[in-house]
């Protein structure tokens, strides 16, 4: 971001998951010490070995009134869509755009850009094919004549990872530079580093970037288990007794543009993006480095991105996911770049679960929401620190920033690490 | 409109694995052959679908281009493609990552399609579904045979985290999926992240395969697919006027793109500069392209302004050319827009009329392909034109390969979901005169 004097700034947000489908519900969430992660609804956890997701309690009408628009959607893109529109709405970009003369509006529609963090694909969708398999007994020509008369003509179109990016699109009529980030955890938060770069490179005025996913359901939970990397309770970042994370679901979104932009059209300023680093630990799909060097590196970048010092930073929100080993490695990457100087750190995956592809922008807008209120919000479901990193600042009470700069990690499958710096209030 | 000098990126290694070729020069010199990868499919019994036959990947061993059975069990056919054309473009580059510059290697890959195996939902069907209905507690019980490599293979980054691994790329990665113009903008992903700095060296490209009962049942049930069952050589015809829909293809593009500077400094061959990238949403429906180019358009110019050069510069286009009526339609009007007096100069052609439709690996595939034409001055031809559509009547490359310099090459990827991707590729001989960069 050096070689560039724009700032860019966040001028709209919005969210859902289990603690709520505003800032304002999840931050209540946040503050209250009560996690939304309970017995799940959806199917019968009875005989499942976990029990408990943080669900959306919203319905479908409620969040995405379009009837129409639901045949051609899945769960998840519901959710991309709700957050993307709330962060335009909140934004006032619509009201700007409303002001402009025809020219004016299509030049503006051209200059707007959408990028999408998606989860991918799920396991779900594909079980509308199992009918077919019935009707066909398993033998693959009769499943190829009876198609079209099992499976809705829709069924791709309902599935596209780049759902969310088309329909947000179209309804809004995006047409500038775009992308559908399919980075599985990281790719929430690789969308709005992604675009504050398009930015700064003139690629677009202003970007709207989202992440959306919907990882709770059976088959993911049950290879998650199998994997030992689910816990049967609301996670427990940093924890000596920590034992695993808990799904959630869900999207979050944010406006972002040049702050001459922002000024000149005298719009809200939520705060600035300041830099951001991201790597790979080139481990494979599950594995990570134990020493913590992905995390260490990527926040190194994205300080040297953001031209700060590590003393610069007032608070870490971090991926905690609560599984043994992504924890202890984090908190010792961190350490390695903080010293004996680590600024206070939280992590909202107790709250909310882990929304993998959304996991990381949901982070950016409470950590945003956490610098306005000057409160870092604490990790509720702590008992005791790990041994292991006795010294790491996390605590279950909630603190004050030491400063209006944030650092937020995201983690994932890959080996991947990404680092945000955010500042704001 | 950038101020300042943009930093030069130049393309030092290709490798592919296409339904014409195993790899990059077996699938150029097919392509000027006008040979075409369609037949009735074989790796499943797919008479019963409305479409029988295919492109597919023929006699594809991915133990000889990656001999690591280790991170072999945990790729998918379409992984496996990957590996392959990234480790061709390695070694055709003759460079790697090394424990000193390792973190100054990126990775963008445009990732397939994550639709679940038929075998492995036929598993869940035997073990936990009612009457066809799912049933969740089937997946619950102990018999049910969860097997986490196939969990591995489906995560939606399982490419890049093979991939990172495989060659010990340690900088920026990222994984994107906009349907088929997903390889376009993986490889104008890399231009960018190498722009800001963020990496020295990368390795860019697609892979995909779709060729399975599941990924072949979206497209029949959307209608997309040609259905000349009786003739696959010649269902893929872009731009013809009988054209009826695109020919479902396999296979992955890889690209070594290494700081301009640095590959002339360690005298390496240079097929290319990835000179610009164009990114647009049309914003019209999810499956058709607008039928006046709005959309593509700015694509096109923009990749074109990025490069630093106008249409007047280019001597070559690749173009997304589906075959389907709306695709080629939406493309040529976009072309007729942009190169307005020179469309009848600029040579035009679809290689999917040899190659099929790749997807997620179409655009990544494309790219190589123009910088191999720039290499050779020859522009590949538009194989299976028989009779002109008005709609259509751009500067086709018709019957045989055109030899000619190449100043610079265009290649256009437009994905479902409405995602323009344009590419420009720049003749490095024109890079180092400065030749059209006024």
């Amino acid at each position: 971001m050096s070689n560039c004097d724009e700032k860019i700034v966040f001028t709209g947000s919005g969210i859902v998951c289990g603690a709520g489908a505003s800032v304002d519900d999840v931050w209540s969430t946040l503050i209250s010490g009560e996690t939304s992660v309970a017995p799940y609804t959806q199917w019968d956890g009875e005989k499942w070995p976990v029990k408990v997701a943080s669900e959306v309690k919203e319905n479908n009408r409620t969040l995405v009134p379009d009837r129409k628009l639901h045949k051609t959607i899945s769960r998840t893109d519901m959710f991309g869509i709700y957050a993307a529109e709330k962060a335009v709405e909140n934004s006032g970009l619509l009201e700007h755009r409303g002001e402009l003369g025809e020219e004016e509006t299509a030049a503006f529609n051209d200059r707007t850009g959408l990028i999408v963090g998606s989860g991918g694909g799920n396991y779900t969708s594909n079980y509308d094919y199992l009918p077919l398999i019935h009707e066909a007994k398993g033998e693959l020509p009769a499943f190829g004549k009876e198609l079209s008369a099992q499976v809705t003509p829709m069924w791709l179109l309902k599935n596209l990872p780049n759902n969310v990016l088309c329909h947000v699109g179209i309804r809004g009529q995006f047409k500038g530079t775009n992308a559908c980030i399919t980075n599985q955890c990281a790719s929430g938060i690789m969308a709005v580093a992604e675009s504050a770069s398009a930015i700064l490179n003139d690629e677009a005025d202003r970007i709207i970037a989202a992440g959306h996913d919907a990882p709770f359901e059976p088959e993911m939970v049950l290879y998650y288990h199998k994997l030992g990397l689910m816990s049967g309770e609301a996670p427990r970042p940093f924890d000596e007794a920590r034992n695993g994370t808990v799904f959630g679901e869900g999207a979050a979104a944010v406006t972002l543009e040049k702050a001459s932009d922002a000024e000149a059209r005298g719009a809200n300023v939520l705060g600035e993006f300041l830099g951001w680093g991201c790597c790979s630990e080139a481990t494979g799909v599950l594995d990570l480095e134990p020493d913590g060097d992905g995390v260490k590196r990527a926040v190194e970048q994205a300080l040297n991105d953001a031209g700060l010092e590590p003393s610069d930073i007032g608070m870490i929100c971090a991926h905690g996911n609560g599984t043994p080993a992504s924890d202890l490695s984090e908190a010792i990457g961190i350490g390695r770049v903080f010293g004996d100087d680590i600024p206070p750190v939280t992590g909202f995956k107790w709250a909310y679960g882990h929304l993998i592809g959304a996991s990381g922008i949901a982070d950016i807008v409470m950590t945003l929401e956490a610098l306005k209120q000057k409160t870092l919000p604490g990790v509720a479901t702590l008992k005791k620190v790990d041994d292991e990193i006795s010294a790491f600042p996390v605590s279950s009470a909630s603190t004050a920033p030491r400063s209006n700069k944030a650092l937020v990690i995201c983690r994932g499958f890959g080996g991947m690490n990404v680092a945000v710096i955010v500042s704001a209030g | 409109m950038a101020s300042q000098e943009k930093r030069k990126v130049a393309v030092t290694g290709i490798g592919l694995v296409t339904p014409i070729g195993n790899d990059a020069p077996t699938t150029w010199a097919n392509l000027q052959a006008g040979k075409n990868g369609a037949a009735t499919t074989q790796s499943f019994d797919a008479s019963g679908f409305s479409t029988t036959f295919s492109a597919e990947v023929k006699d594809f061993d991915p133990e000889t281009a990656v001999p690591n059975p280790k991170m072999l069990k945990y790729a998918s056919r379409s992984h496996g493609f990957a590996l392959a054309a990234a480790a061709e473009a390695l070694a055709d580059a003759g460079i790697a990552p090394t424990d000193e510059d390792s973190h100054r290697w990126g990775l963008a890959v445009g990732a397939g399609m994550m639709s679940v195996a038929y075998d492995d939902l036929k598993v869940v069907y035997d073990h936990a579904t009612d009457d066809g209905y799912f049933d969740s507690d089937g997946l619950a019980d102990p018999s049910f045979p969860a097997n986490p490599v196939n969990f591995c293979r489906w995560q939606s980054n399982a490419g890049l985290g093979l991939l990172t691994k495989q060659f010990g790329i340690r900088g920026y990665s990222t994984s994107v999926h906009t349907a088929c113009a997903s390889g376009g903008q993986a490889v104008g992903s890399a231009l960018k992240a190498m722009r800001r700095g963020q990496c020295d060296y990368m390795l860019a490209g697609g892979f995909d395969s779709m060729i399975n009962p599941i990924g072949i049942s979206g497209f029949c049930l959307l209608g997309a697919l040609s259905t000349d069952n009786d003739n696959p050589a010649g269902a893929s015809r872009p731009f013809d006027k009988t054209r009826n829909g695109f020919v479902l293809g396999e296979g992955a593009g890889f690209l070594v793109l290494e700081d301009w500077d640095k590959a002339v400094a360690r005298g390496a061959t240079i097929y290319a500069e990835l000179a610009g990238d164009g990114n647009s949403l049309s914003c019209y429906r999810i499956t058709d392209s607008p039928p006046d180019g709005n959309g593509p358009i700015q694509a096109i110019e923009q990749a074109l302004g990025d490069a630093g050069i106008t249409a007047a510069d280019v001597d070559y286009v690749n173009a997304h050319g589906t075959s389907t009526q709306m695709n080629d339609r939406s493309e040529c009007a976009a072309l007729k827009h942009v190169f307005a007096g020179r469309v009848d100069e600029v040579k035009v052609s679809s290689t999917k009329s040899c190659t099929g439709h790749l997807i997620a690996a179409a655009g990544a595939v494309e790219a190589a392909v123009c910088c191999l034409s720039i290499r050779d001055g020859i522009a590949p031809f538009n194989a299976n034109y028989g009779e002109p559509d008005p709609d259509c009547d751009v500067n086709l490359v018709l019957e045989k390969p055109q030899p000619g310099r190449i100043r610079a090459a265009l290649s256009n990827s437009l994905g479902f979901g409405g995602s323009n991707s344009s590419l420009v590729f720049r003749n490095p001989e024109s890079v180092n005169s400065k030749e059209a960069n006024s």
